[in-house]
């Protein structure tokens, strides 16, 4: 009676294993990424050849294959954050991080969006932001945008706060939001608009300088 | 949080400015930067083979030797390299936990090695990861159970027979026979007496020829009925003679009468006293009849006789679910052949099939590849479904089989392991014994030619004696020497040997017994007594006395010359004994120098000189 089974079972087993095979073949053949050279590299952005290699060395060491892919990405950022969930705002982090849409972020992409947030200029990081809050890149945030932003951010607060993490809370941080940034009451918040509420705000550009010793 | 991951963290912080235009309260002030160190590269020389990290990569783990200050206590200022004298092949493993976050255990390693290296760099061994967690923790498993082992026979063997009770010493005699005569002779009595009885259940069944009065062939068991009663009154003497025992001296008598050993005495002996209570009803002798069968489970109390049975025993435990798996589809099976057989020969005239339960008989027979031949299929279609089962029978009886075979194999090299171990732990403690003895005889082979020199007069009596020690001796024996020296000095003792403290104690047992002495020296001159009257008894039963214990748990703290001083101190007290009897001369009391420093001597005025258990020796006060 086993052996009945058991020759029923070993009929479908050849089907999976062709099957495996080939996508096994496929993965395989994710080819290495090299980056750029160090000296091109140092033109582009506003790091010293020092600072890059310690970034680099940073980045391989996570990523061997030179590519983060956002499954890798969503991981080593939820590492930051182990209370609560972080991996919503690294996808639209990854987002912004790949300007170029490939679905991996290479050194030169994840160099260039770091020079930009350690060392650009106010208007480029509140440009960067903006990109970084226009999920669909229509040139507009609108209020749903916003709504997945701000709950994403309190994702990562997870469960246990002090007070007590309240539904409506979220609502209440875009409403806020939407009453500074929106000027001509739109429902809409453009990049000009943006920029010139961030800049009028004494906090938000106080906490701009904030991370520039970061390496 | 890995370490690699580190590295990400200026990036997480940098892209947290996404969320500085959510925020509408002010952000903290972000911790102030320590001057940047220069992130050097840094050499690790490990006996000779040079490894090369980054600072920073060795400080992911601040807590770990190379990643705190205390690396700096290994640094070489010539050469201007981090310095270990370990084991480069090892280090390998530690360096790669500092680069990779992930700490792995190479499988050639010994487990004690790599734990040792894991100590001295400071790395708990917990976080070794996934991969190699499981080999890690099965390694560290067995070796702790080797150092059990041993410490159990550690413990079997010093137990000195005075010091228990008469209901321990009982137990140990049957737990282990060979600890005493009368212990090995009762075991081989019992052993004799279980065949002498299982024989006689045997015996008793073979036809003994013909009655005079009878034409029937009877039994040997009815022709000599009082004969072979007579013998099975006495084997159930002796059985319960030696369960009651067993009772009395148990340590816990309800997890003896729980065991295993006791249920099958306690059944082999039940039928004859069950049926001396029963009369020879006819009602009642049917049953009775059958619990005769029981008598043959006297065969099993050999078990304690034979380790190979209860290793068969455990085996059979430890496979119950694939001896269950088997049974549980062998069931299937049966059934399943048994009904379509029967439906199979339902057509044929004269079938043997007359029901699914009879056919059970057929599928079992031809399942196990017995094929007795009196159930046998006649139609084309049972005998297609016949050979179908008795192909699927070998299959489904030999999967299983491999599994309890490894099993017992595993088990039985297992113990096989420990025997071997037992055996090679005579021999060498024997080795560490004489080595030991080697390095005492050094010492006074040593004072002796230090005496020489002092006293010329001496040089010619020991010039057999001097020729030994007069080879140069190394710097590092010379100042061993010189601190065994000072410390005799101190304490106004000297060492000697083995045969003279013997000879000191004789002398001393029979001078104290005669003197008069005060309240503090009588005591201890009758434990002095008692200890080498205790240590000549030890002498003749054991093959290891209980010096060899106190010396082998010396060498653990590699105090070998002090351990030997042990002994001879007590020698030299009781030098000193007769010597100054007169004079109210205190010497200086030793403390003991084993492990436990459990006493000091103000504790007591009157300790005594004592080869106790616990490796304690007290000098008394004089």
């Amino acid at each position: 009676m086993g052996l009945v089974v058991g020759t029923f079972s070993v009929q479908s087993k050849p089907v999976n294993f062709h099957k495996d095979n080939a996508d096994d073949d496929f993965e395989m053949t994710v080819v290495c990424h090299r980056p750029e050279g160090l000296d091109k590299l140092e033109a582009q952005t506003n790091f010293n050849k020092r600072e890059l290699q310690v970034l680099y060395r940073g980045f391989k060491n996570e990523c061997p294959s030179g590519a983060v892919n956002e499954d890798t990405f969503k991981q080593i950022y939820s590492q930051f954050f182990p209370h609560g969930d972080a991996s919503t705002y690294a996808h639209y982090l990854f987002n912004a991080f790949d300007t170029g849409h490939t679905g991996s972020i290479k050194f030169e992409d994840f160099v260039t969006a770091l020079s930009i947030l350690l060392r650009g200029s106010v208007t480029e990081k509140l440009q960067w932001t903006f990109n970084l809050y226009d999920i669909n890149r229509d040139g507009y945030i609108n209020k749903e945008e916003m709504m997945d932003i701000v709950r994403a951010i309190y994702d990562m607060m997870g469960k246990f706060t002090y007070p007590v993490l309240k539904t409506d809370a979220p609502k209440q941080h875009v409403d806020a939001f939407f009453q500074k940034m929106d000027k001509n009451r739109d429902g809409v918040v453009t990049l000009d608009e943006f920029i010139l509420s961030c800049q009028e705000d004494e906090n938000i550009m106080r906490s701009l300088q904030l991370f520039e010793n970061v390496i | 949080m890995a370490a690699g991951v580190a590295a990400w963290l200026p990036f997480a912080r940098a892209a947290a400015i996404g969320w500085m235009p959510v925020a509408t309260t002010p952000m903290p002030i972000p911790p102030q930067e320590k001057k940047k160190t220069q992130d050097g590269l840094i050499i690790l020389n490990v006996s000779g083979t040079k490894f090369q990290t980054w600072k920073t990569t060795l400080e992911r783990y601040p807590d770990t030797l190379l990643g705190s200050t205390e690396r700096d206590f290994f640094f070489h200022e010539e050469s201007n390299e981090y310095f270990f004298d370990r084991d480069p092949d090892i280090f390998r493993h530690i360096l790669n936990f500092y680069r990779t976050g992930k700490l792995h255990y190479p499988r050639q390693e010994c487990i004690s090695a790599y734990d040792e290296e894991l100590m001295f760099f400071g790395i708990i061994p917990e976080i070794i990861g996934d991969c190699c967690y499981e080999e890690y923790k099965d390694r560290r498993r067995e070796n702790l159970d080797r150092l059990q082992d041993d410490e159990e026979m550690d413990i079997s063997n010093e137990a000195a027979p005075v010091n228990l009770s008469y209901r321990e010493y009982l137990w140990r005699a049957f737990e282990n026979p060979h600890t005493s005569t009368l212990a090995l002779v009762f075991y081989y009595v019992t052993g004799f007496f279980i065949a002498i009885s299982v024989m006689a259940n045997v015996v008793e069944t073979v036809p003994c020829g013909t009655m005079p009065n009878r034409s029937k062939e009877v039994s040997c068991g009815d022709r000599y009925a009082l004969a072979f009663f007579c013998l099975d009154t006495a084997c159930v003497m002796i059985f319960t003679f030696e369960y009651l025992l067993r009772l009395v001296a148990a340590p816990s008598r309800y997890k003896f009468v729980k065991s295993v050993m006791s249920v099958i005495d306690v059944v082999a002996i039940m039928p004859y006293y069950i049926g001396l209570v029963m009369t020879d009803n006819d009602q009642v002798s049917g049953a009775f009849v059958t619990l005769r069968v029981f008598r043959v489970f006297r065969i099993f109390k050999f078990s304690r006789h034979s380790a190979g049975l209860r290793i068969l025993g455990y085996t059979l435990k430890s496979c119950a679910s694939e001896l269950g798996f088997l049974l549980f589809s062998l069931t299937m099976a049966i059934i399943i052949f048994a009904t379509v057989m029967f439906y199979a020969e339902k057509g044929s005239a004269h079938s043997k099939f007359t029901s699914i339960p009879a056919a059970f008989w057929y599928t079992i027979v031809t399942m196990t590849t017995l094929g007795y031949g009196d159930m046998v299929p006649k139609t084309i279609v049972g005998k297609v479904f016949g050979s179908i089962c008795s192909l699927s029978g070998v299959l489904v009886i030999a999967l299983p089989v491999p599994v309890i075979v490894s099993n017992f194999s595993r088990i039985y090299h297992q113990s096989q392991r420990a025997e071997k171990r037992r055996a090679q732990r005579k021999t060498r403690l024997a080795r560490i014994r004489a080595a030991k003895i080697r390095g005492t005889n050094a010492y006074m082979h040593f004072k002796q030619n230090g005496l020489l020199i002092d006293s010329l007069e001496e040089a010619s009596k020991k010039a057999g004696q001097a020729l030994v020690g007069k080879a140069a001796s190394p710097p590092f024996e010379s100042q061993h020497h010189h601190l065994l020296h000072c410390l005799e000095k101190t304490t106004n003792h000297e060492f000697v040997d083995e045969q003279t403290f013997q000879a000191n104690c004789m002398e001393i047992s029979v001078v104290n017994k005669a003197g008069s002495r005060s309240s503090s020296l009588s005591s201890s001159p009758h434990n002095l007594s008692s200890c080498c009257s205790r240590r000549h008894r030890k002498k003749s039963s054991f093959s290891l006395p209980s010096t060899n214990n106190q010396e082998l748990s010396t060498i653990q703290i590699r105090e070998r010359p002090l351990a030997n001083s042990r002994s001879s101190l007590n020698a030299k007290l009781n030098e000193t004994v007769p010597l100054k009897c007169n004079q109210p001369y205190i010497s200086p009391s030793m403390v003991s120098l084993s492990a436990p420093p459990v006493t000091s001597s103000d504790e007591d005025s009157t300790t005594t000189t004592a080869y106790s258990q616990s490796n304690i020796v007290r000098v008394s006060a004089l």
